[in-house]
C-alpha cells in the first residue's frame, strides 16, 4: 500500500479507511477490503443514528415538562386533583393518538441513551474492546424497551 | 503515543489516561453533556412503570401515585429534571453554532436562534401541559 493521501478524500472516506484499520488485523496478502452488497444496503448505523437524533429532540423539547408535571408538580400538590385521576388518565391513554405519543416519548429517548452509553463505555470507562457486543447490547436494550412499551400500551 | 508492532504497517494507537475526560474544563463539560443526555431514558423507565401500574387497574395505579409522593422519588425526579434541562440548554447553544440561519443576505445572530429554540420549547411545554392537566 502506498502512502495514504487524505487531502483529496471526503470525510466519509477517511472514516471508512480508519475504521478498516481499526477493527481487525487483516491477513497478509489479503486484497482490498470489500463489503458485501447486502451488508452495505442494510447498514444499521444510519438508522440508529437517526433514532438517536430523534431521541435527543424528544428529550429536549418534551421530556422536561413531563418530568416537571409527573415528578414534581404532582407530589407538591400543584395539580388539580382531577388531572391524574384514574378515570381521566385511563380515558386519555385509550386514545390511539395518545398511545402513539407515549410510545415515542418512551422509546425514542431509549435510543438516545443506547447511542450515548455505547460511546460512554469507550470514552468514560475506557473499554476499547468487544465493540460489536457492546453495540448489540446497547441497541438491543432500546429495542427491547420499544417492544415492552408497545405491549404495555396495547394492553391498556 | 505508541506503535503497535508486528502488523503489515505500524498502527498508530494513541494512549491516554482513563480519566482524560476529567482533566480540563472543556473535557468535563463534554462529558457532562454526554452523561446528562442519558437521564431522559431514566424518565422513560419511570413512565413505563406508570403505564404498567395503569394497566393493572385502579388499585395498582393509586399505589403508584402514592409512591410518586415519596421524598426519595421526588428527589430522583428533581435530579432527572436538572440533568435534562442542562442537556437541553447546552443543545440549544450548540445548535445555534452549527445551524446558521439566513434570511436573504443576512445571517441571524446566534442569540436570536437560541431565543427561537427556547420559544419553541416553551410553546411545546405549554401545549403538553395543557393536555396533561386541563384538557
Amino acid at each position: 500500500m502506498g502512502e495514504l493521501r487524505t487531502d483529496n478524500m471526503s470525510l466519509g472516506d477517511i472514516l471508512d479507511e480508519s475504521d478498516g484499520r481499526e477493527v481487525k488485523r487483516r491477513a497478509r496478502g489479503a486484497g482490498p477490503r470489500r463489503e458485501h452488497r447486502l451488508r452495505r444496503l442494510l447498514r444499521p448505523e444510519p438508522v440508529f443514528w437517526g433514532l438517536f437524533s430523534a431521541g435527543g429532540f424528544v428529550a429536549a423539547f418534551l421530556v422536561p415538562i413531563h418530568v416537571a408535571i409527573l415528578g414534581i408538580a404532582f407530589a407538591a400538590g400543584w395539580l388539580p386533583t382531577r388531572a391524574l385521576s384514574y378515570e381521566r388518565v385511563q380515558h386519555l391513554v385509550q386514545l390511539p393518538l395518545v398511545k402513539l405519543y407515549l410510545w415515542g416519548l418512551i422509546a425514542l429517548p431509549l435510543y438516545h441513551w443506547a447511542h450515548r452509553f455505547r460511546f460512554a463505555i469507550y470514552h468514560q470507562f475506557g473499554i476499547l474492546r468487544w465493540k460489536r457486543f457492546i453495540a448489540v447490547a446497547c441497541y438491543g436494550t432500546a429495542i427491547a424497551g420499544t417492544a415492552i412499551s408497545a405491549w404495555v400500551l396495547l394492553s391498556i | 503515543m505508541s506503535k503497535r508492532e508486528g502488523g503489515r504497517y505500524p498502527a498508530y494507537v494513541p494512549e491516554y489516561p482513563r480519566s482524560w475526560w476529567l482533566q480540563t474544563g472543556p473535557y468535563r463539560r463534554f462529558a457532562a453533556r454526554e452523561i446528562t443526555s442519558m437521564f431522559a431514558a431514566a424518565f422513560s423507565g419511570l413512565l413505563l412503570l406508570f403505564l404498567v401500574a395503569l394497566s393493572r387497574g385502579r388499585e395498582a395505579y393509586e399505589g403508584f401515585l402514592r409512591w410518586l409522593k415519596l421524598p426519595a422519588v421526588v428527589a430522583v425526579f428533581a435530579v432527572i429534571l436538572v440533568a435534562v434541562l442542562y442537556h437541553m440548554a447546552t443543545w440549544f447553544r450548540l445548535t445555534a453554532h452549527i445551524q446558521v440561519v439566513r434570511l436573504g443576505r443576512k445571517v441571524l445572530p446566534r442569540s436570536v436562534v437560541i431565543a427561537g429554540l427556547f420559544g419553541t420549547w416553551v410553546s411545546a411545554s405549554v401545549i403538553v401541559g395543557y393536555f396533561h392537566i386541563w384538557f
